[in-house]
């Protein structure tokens, strides 16, 4: 191979992959404005965007999976914990992760931010990202569950509480998330019909509870895991 | 030395050395966030997110700092005449020095443009602007005014433009999240594969000539190919990126074929390092150098060929995508490919910038070894952590916090092989700091 060579693979790699990459830009502009929902970026998501890089807030938090791997991704956070969650998590932040062995800071982001951030992040969990992040997606979960039934032997139940985000927030035998309580006796107080009133909707229980409703479950799901939790004594 | 104009070069490696030190303390308090409980008092004043802006943005300067610096040390050795302007060279090193120092206090008090990588505000980024102009301006009039263009000249000056062009893509303020994180890309990843490769292609090459005094035309023959080869990978590899933020589903399939093929250039680049040693025309003077060389072209390939390459796909991505497994790439990567080069250039340069013909080189090489078998430990546990996170978290859907505490244990390991990695890093820094010429014996 001659030095002309060289720079002829060197030139024509070079244009032909740019060239191919900047056509791909055009048409990513021309395609996000529906993939994104370019309708609904009003002005309050673009200022719960400006909320959000002005806290920082990414460098601990991915968002699309971008960022900081400190603490939970964003992307599906409206749907994970509901407005009412966020609201309560980024105003006392002490009192929410008050249990728990990560802390996130108090940056006392005002009402009105924290009114932005949560337009902004409704808007972002609406963007349709080929279903990304697995762990909020409904459809990865449930084969998730399966394959945990028929693979590690756990019952069904048990499947259901462990796939379908309860351990976000609850733990069981020492192990998941301590926004809400630990449910290891939690069968000595509610019965399984209990269980499953209260987890479709805490909020006709106890108007003050702070669980949101956990609206993700088909029927034999709920009937499952309430089955399971009852039986914890 | 051969021109005066080239002590320039040390200043600016020089001033990249400590801040080295200071990010490696930083990660030190990052890893210790994963592993332990931070109170709340001390998280309110002191977050992660302050401490991670700072750990990255100080990487990116002082790599900067040494590709100048690098720079400075070869353009006027290739072009055989001497920098055009040393004194802007020297105001350019202050002012990117104030801004870094600038930044990094503003972090602290929240002064941030809030993006990752990206935080340092807008209003410094002009600053930066204009030193990037005042560096290419005075490389460049160097160059025009010798006139006597080598290929070498011409991907370092390329790779260098093209890195400031780039930077400008991360300045305005997106409305759209989905084209800010587009852009975003541009910045990052056709930096660290794309433009970055460029600047290291070439002083690698360089070194590599000097070194085992293979003919430049050979050198420069496998040049050519090497970033024709990264251009055509790396330039639609992008697309990597772009599988999960919202942009059309073609990416997964331009992504995934162009970055899968990102390994190849770095492979030749191991091929031809290896060839060049063989063949080599030269004694080896001071071994140590040989062995950065070597050492940085085998964990380049390592850190961002094998383990790139490892979850560039996008069937594997969905499930790694933005865990610990991208950190254990991030750190073998950065620091395989550009801090190991940054290295190479400090050992090659240094001694010769003071006049030391054979250096003594026993702390140096219980620095290297020290630094690079840490930091291959470091990626390992930092993949275990990732591995864990990525089934317990994302494939069984147990939550992230869960995940996390199976991961503990492993971010204190993790920790463990950093304290490894300082005591390394400072032996190779006051090594640098006070090298010696070598007893004479032989
Ligand atoms: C220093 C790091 C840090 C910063 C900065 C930070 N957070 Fe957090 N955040 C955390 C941690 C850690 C958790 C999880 C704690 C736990 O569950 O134990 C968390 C949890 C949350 C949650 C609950 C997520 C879930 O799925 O349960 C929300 C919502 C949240 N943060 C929003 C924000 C917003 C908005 C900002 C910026 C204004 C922000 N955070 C800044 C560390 C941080
Ligand atoms: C976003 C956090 C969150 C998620 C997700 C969540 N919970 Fe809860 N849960 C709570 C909190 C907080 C409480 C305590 C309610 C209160 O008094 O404020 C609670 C209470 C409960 C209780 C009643 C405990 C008692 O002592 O009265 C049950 C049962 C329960 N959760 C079951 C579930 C199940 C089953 C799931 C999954 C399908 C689930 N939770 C998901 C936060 C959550
Ligand atoms: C020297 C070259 C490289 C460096 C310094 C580097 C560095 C990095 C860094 C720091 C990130 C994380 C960015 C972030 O989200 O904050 C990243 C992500 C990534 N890199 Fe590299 N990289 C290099 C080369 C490569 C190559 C050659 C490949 C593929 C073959 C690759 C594949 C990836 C992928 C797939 C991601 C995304 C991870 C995710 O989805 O979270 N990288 N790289
Ligand atoms: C003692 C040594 C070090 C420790 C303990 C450490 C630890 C860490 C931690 C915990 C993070 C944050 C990851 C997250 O967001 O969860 C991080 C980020 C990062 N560090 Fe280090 N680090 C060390 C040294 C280094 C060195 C030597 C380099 C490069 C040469 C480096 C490059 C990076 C990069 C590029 C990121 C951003 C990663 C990403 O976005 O994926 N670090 N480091
Ligand atoms: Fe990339």
């Amino acid at each position: 191979m001659t030095k002309k060579t060289a720079f002829w693979i060197f030139l024509l790699g070079t244009l032909s992959s740019a060239v191919l990459f900047l056509a791909a830009t055009w048409d990513t502009h021309r395609q996000v404005e529906t993939l994104s929902n370019v309708d609904k970026l009003s002005e309050q998501v673009v200022a719960g965007k400006r909320t959000f890089e002005k806290y920082n807030c990414n460098d601990c938090h991915t968002i699309l999976g971008f960022g900081g791997y400190y603490a939970p991704d964003l992307t599906k956070v409206v749907q994970r914990i509901g407005a009412d969650g966020i609201r309560y998590r980024v105003k006392s932040p002490e009192l929410a992760f008050a249990n728990s062995w990560r802390k996130m800071p108090n940056l006392n982001v005002s009402d009105a931010e924290i009114e932005d951030l949560i337009a902004f992040f409704t808007w972002v969990g609406e963007i349709n990202n080929n279903d990304w992040p697995p762990q909020d997606s409904k459809k990865r979960l449930s084969r998730g569950e399966q394959a945990m039934v028929a693979t590690v032997g756990v019952s069904p139940g048990a499947a259901v509480f462990q796939t379908k985000g309860c351990m976000n927030c609850h733990a069981l035998n020492g192990t998941g998330g301590t926004f809400g309580p630990a449910l290891d006796t939690i069968g000595r107080e509610l019965s399984a019909a209990e269980i499953r009133t209260y987890v479709r909707d805490p909020k006709s229980v106890d108007p003050k509870s702070m669980m949101p409703a956990q609206t993700g479950l088909s029927d034999r799901e709920l009937e499952e895991v309430a089955k399971f939790l009852s039986n914890r004594k | 030395m051969e021109y005066r104009s080239q002590k320039i070069a040390y200043w600016y490696f020089v001033a990249a050395l400590p801040l080295f030190v200071l990010q490696v303390f930083l990660g030190l308090y990052l890893g210790s966030s994963y592993a332990f409980t931070i109170p709340q008092e001390i998280v309110d004043v002191f977050s992660f997110a302050t401490a991670r802006s700072m750990h990255t943005n100080l990487l990116v300067l002082w790599m900067l700092l040494g590709f100048m610096g690098g720079a400075y040390y070869i353009v006027p050795e290739e072009t055989q005449s001497e920098i055009y302007s040393p004194g802007l060279a020297y105001f350019q090193l202050v002012a990117l020095l104030v801004t870094g120092v600038v930044a990094l206090i503003g972090f602290f008090f929240g002064w941030t443009q809030g993006r990752p990588l990206l935080e340092i505000p807008r209003p410094l980024d002009l600053v930066v602007v204009v030193g990037a102009l005042i560096f290419l301006f005075n490389i460049g009039m160097t160059m025009l005014k010798a006139n006597r263009w080598t290929v070498i000249q011409g991907t370092l000056l390329g790779g260098l433009v093209f890195l400031a062009l780039l930077y400008l893509f991360g300045i305005p303020f997106y409305r759209n999240e989905v084209i800010d994180w587009y852009y975003w890309w541009w910045v990052i990843h056709l930096w660290v594969e794309g433009a970055w490769e460029l600047v290291t292609g070439a002083i690698l090459a360089f070194i590599l000539m000097k070194l085992t005094g293979v003919d430049r035309h050979v050198v420069e023959k496998w040049l050519y190919v090497e970033i024709g080869l990264f251009m055509f990978t790396g330039i639609a590899g992008t697309g990597h990126h772009y599988y999960w933020i919202g942009a059309p589903r073609y990416w997964l399939w331009i992504g995934g074929i162009f970055s899968a093929l990102e390994p190849l250039p770095i492979l030749l680049m191991v091929i031809d390092t290896m060839l060049h040693v063989k063949e080599r025309k030269t004694q080896i003077v001071n071994p140590l150098v040989w062995t950065y060389a070597i050492g940085c072209a085998v964990f380049h390939m390592i850190g961002a060929g094998v383990w790139g390459f490892a979850h560039t796909l996008p069937q594997i991505n969905y499930y790694t995508h933005g865990s610990q497994v991208t950190v254990s790439h991030g750190h073998l990567a950065f620091f395989g490919a550009y801090a190991l080069l940054n290295l190479t250039t400090f050992y090659f340069a240094m001694p010769k910038l003071k006049g030391i013909e054979v250096f003594d080189d026993r702390r140096g090489k219980i620095g290297f070894w020290t630094m690079n078998v840490a930091m291959m430990i470091m990626g390992l546990t930092f993949g275990v952590a990732g591995v864990l996170q990525a089934y317990i978290e994302r494939v069984l859907g147990m939550g992230y916090m869960t995940a996390q505490s199976y991961m503990r244990l492993w971010m204190l390991v993790t920790i463990v092989a950093g304290v490894f990695f300082l005591a390394g890093l400072l032996t190779t820094v006051t090594d640098l700091l006070t090298l010696r010429p070598a007893k004479q014996e032989a």
